[in-house]
């Protein structure tokens, strides 16, 4: 797997951006207290060894002039300064110090206390931080040098290792805090994607709360307005589709007795198979828009035996296939259950197998470790395009219009089929054999 | 031919009472069943001419819409079987399980679900007068009450066989029917022709082959070993019997 810099969840990215700004400025705030501090350490720097220049110059100013050697190599002793009296201004390779340094070194010795009538007359300043060393040369009263070479430590802005370690939990500890914030944050989008995912699965599922941030509870209020239209608009299909096979069942008995008048007995069958395709219309019409609310209770019951059953009734309504019907598996199951609903999704199922394929092998599995049970319907019929395989779930999708005029259906076999299973915790799924024909996977929770 | 068999020893136009709310039903079912099969019909369109036909007349079965205007016909059931034992086919809605479960126990003696075959219906009214009129095996009180025999229960408002294990198993309406036969009239041995009968109108095809079908199925359902059958046993010369003392509760 490659690894992805930006990652894909939303709470990760907007974490990896809080975290990213915030050792941003984390760093731009040690740089900043860093170059301050360096700053602070230098004028201390500066002072300090002012300080002791100064009072160098003091004291050898005061000595005669014949003494002033002893003096300095006495001063030299066990010193970091290097100190000579000279007759003239140091010489040295280091560059002249600019003057806005030179103006701090100046202003120090200034304030170090030296007496006013002992003001400088001549001050030279060579080196600096850069060079990590500092040469002053400083006019005595009477015309004689006294050179101070003094070696300028580096400064240290980390000299404490807990400031450090300090700062690193600092962080450490605002990242974990934003972590679990923006997880918090983002969790209602997850809500929502779920919300969406069940509505989809099945259009009764409960409404979102619509509690938490103003923008989360207005989306959430969104979401449940949208569910609402929906579950209304399924609704009024289904009751449109019920009133109608309501309305039907009249004409169609009328039409049934009337057949019974005709004479002429071809014609008689004829219009008595066309008003049972009619009738079939209907039923499948009205099981469609009842299974949404079921209300048949869930019994014990033998599975084997109603799989065999839808079998012997398939074989019963096309003598010419019984023979091409094979049941496979135990001879008995019992399973908690709709007996009626599960009759009709397995007779869907079958129905769609022979007049399909030609033929149908329905086989039971025994209940896996998961618990769940296997029942597969095969056949060996042209099988289903590749492009079709998911819409012929779709309510009144009647694969091409060539086989529909002789099975005569609505489209809503495999519909009711997943209506009924997905109500009994189940579900249906689809795929072409490698050896022609479909196979119709449907699991049960045993 | 049919007609024969059932109305043999009956008085010779059985009366029936129709009642549905649809006149052009009405009328098409009256015509239908006296002019195709010479039966004597009178069509009402509601619980309360229903009330006053049957008080003024004598009738031999009633075929009871349940969805009716006004008083429903649950409650026209009710009423009738307070009166009196009539035999009762009702006409319920596809697929409205509770109104036919409710009409089968209050005592209702059959159902066609609407939009219903009129010869199914036919079937059905000749089936139920044919045991109505079988002094016998007419039942008092005993209508609908659940059987059990060998450790199966036969729960006919449910029109539904547990076995012993209480797991329903399911049954073709033509395996329920012969199933109902054979156990009403249990030890007793029912021929192919009063068999046969019961098949017409609830299944296609050839009925002698059905009949022998649909007993090889239900002994397959019984887990009753076909070729040494101890609960429907094959009577030499053509018939059925079900080997079982029946308790009704």
């Amino acid at each position: 797997m490659r690894f992805r810099v930006w990652p894909r969840s939303l709470a990760a990215r907007t974490a990896l951006v809080l975290i990213a700004g915030l050792v941003v400025v984390q760093i731009a705030g040690l740089g900043i207290h860093a170059s301050d501090r360096i700053e602070v350490l230098r004028l201390a720097q500066a002072r300090a060894l002012a300080i002791r220049i100064a009072g160098i110059y003091r004291t050898v100013v005061l000595t005669f002039p014949e003494n002033r050697q002893t003096v300095v190599d006495e001063l030299r002793h066990g010193s970091d300064l290097d100190v000579q009296v000279s007759d003239a201004p140091p010489i040295t390779d280091l560059p002249r110090m600019p003057p806005i340094g030179q103006s701090l070194w100046r202003v120090n010795l200034n304030l170090s206390g030296v007496p006013p009538p002992q003001h400088w007359r001549g001050v030279e300043i060579f080196g600096g931080p850069r060079s990590r060393q500092i040469v002053i040369g400083l006019r005595m009263p009477d015309g004689e040098w006294l050179n101070v070479r003094a070696p300028l430590g580096l400064v240290r802005p980390w000299h404490s290792p807990a400031y450090l370690a300090a700062f690193l939990l600092m962080t450490i500890a605002a990242a974990g805090l934003t972590l679990w914030a923006v997880r918090r944050l983002t969790k209602p989008v997850r809500t929502l994607a779920a919300a969406a995912e069940a509505l989809g699965r099945d259009v009764n599922s409960p409404p979102l709360p619509e509690n938490g941030p103003s923008e989360v509870a207005t989306a959430a209020a969104a979401f449940n307005t949208m569910a609402a239209r929906i579950r209304r608009f399924v609704q009024d299909r289904t009751e449109l589709l019920t009133a109608i096979g309501h309305d039907l069942r009249t004409p169609i008995t009328r039409l049934k007795l009337r057949a019974e008048f005709v004479e002429d007995d071809e014609q008689r069958a004829k219009m008595l198979a066309d008003v049972e395709e009619l009738e079939a219309m209907v039923s499948a019409t009205l099981a469609f828009g009842r299974d949404a609310r079921t209300t048949e209770p869930v019994v014990p019951l033998d599975l084997a035996e109603l799989l065999r059953t839808v079998l012997d009734e398939a074989g019963d309504a096309h003598p010419d296939v019984a023979a091409m019907l094979h049941y496979d598996g135990p001879a008995h199951m019992t399973v908690r259950a709709r007996p009626l609903g599960l009759k009709r999704a397995f007779a869907n199922l079958v129905t769609n197998a022979v007049n399909y394929g030609g033929c149908a092998r329905v086989t039971l599995q025994p209940p896996s470790d998961s618990g769940t049970l296997v029942i597969e319907v095969e056949d060996e019929g042209p099988g289903i395009a590749p492009g079709e395989l998911d819409r012929v779930f779709e309510p009144f999708h009647r694969g091409e219009p060539s086989r529909s005029r002789e099975t005569g259906g609505v489209g809503l076999g495999l519909p009711i089929a997943r209506n009924i299973l997905r109500a009994h915790g189940g579900d249906v799924t689809l795929a072409n054999r490698p050896a022609g024909g479909v196979k119709v996977t449907v699991t049960l929770p045993a | 031919m049919e007609s024969a068999i059932c109305n043999g020893d009956m008085e010779p136009a059985p009366h029936i009472l129709v009642v549905d709310d649809d006149r052009e039903i009405r009328d098409l079912l009256a015509r239908f069943l006296v002019e195709k099969h010479q039966m004597r019909v009178t069509a009402v369109r509601d619980a309360r001419e229903a009330r006053r036909a049957f008080a003024n007349g004598h009738y031999h079965l009633v075929v009871l819409d349940l969805m009716l205007p006004g008083e429903s016909g649950i409650d026209l059931a009710r009423w009738l079987r307070g009166q009196s034992d009539i035999p009762i086919v009702m006409l319920t809605a596809m697929g409205e399980e509770t109104d036919r479960i409710i009409g089968l126990e209050l005592g209702a003696d059959d159902y066609v679900s609407k939009p219903f075959n009129p010869r199914e219906l036919l079937a059905r009214i000749r089936a139920v007068l044919r045991r109505a009129g079988d002094t016998v095996e007419r039942r008092s009180e005993a209508n609908n009450r659940n059987m059990r025999f060998a450790g199966w229960t036969l729960e006919p408002a449910r029109r539904r066989l547990l076995n012993p294990d209480g797991a329903e198993v399911a049954l073709t309406g033509g395996e329920y029917d012969l199933l109902v036969a054979l156990v009403d009239r249990a030890n007793r041995v029912l021929t192919r022709d009063m068999l046969l009968d019961l098949l017409r109108g609830r299944q296609a095809g050839p009925f002698d082959r059905a009949i022998d079908v649909a007993i090889s199925r239900l002994r397959r359902k019984l887990e009753d070993d076909g070729r040494n059958a101890q609960l429907i046993k094959t009577v030499r010369g053509g018939g059925y019997v079900l080997a079982a003392t029946v308790e009704r509760a």
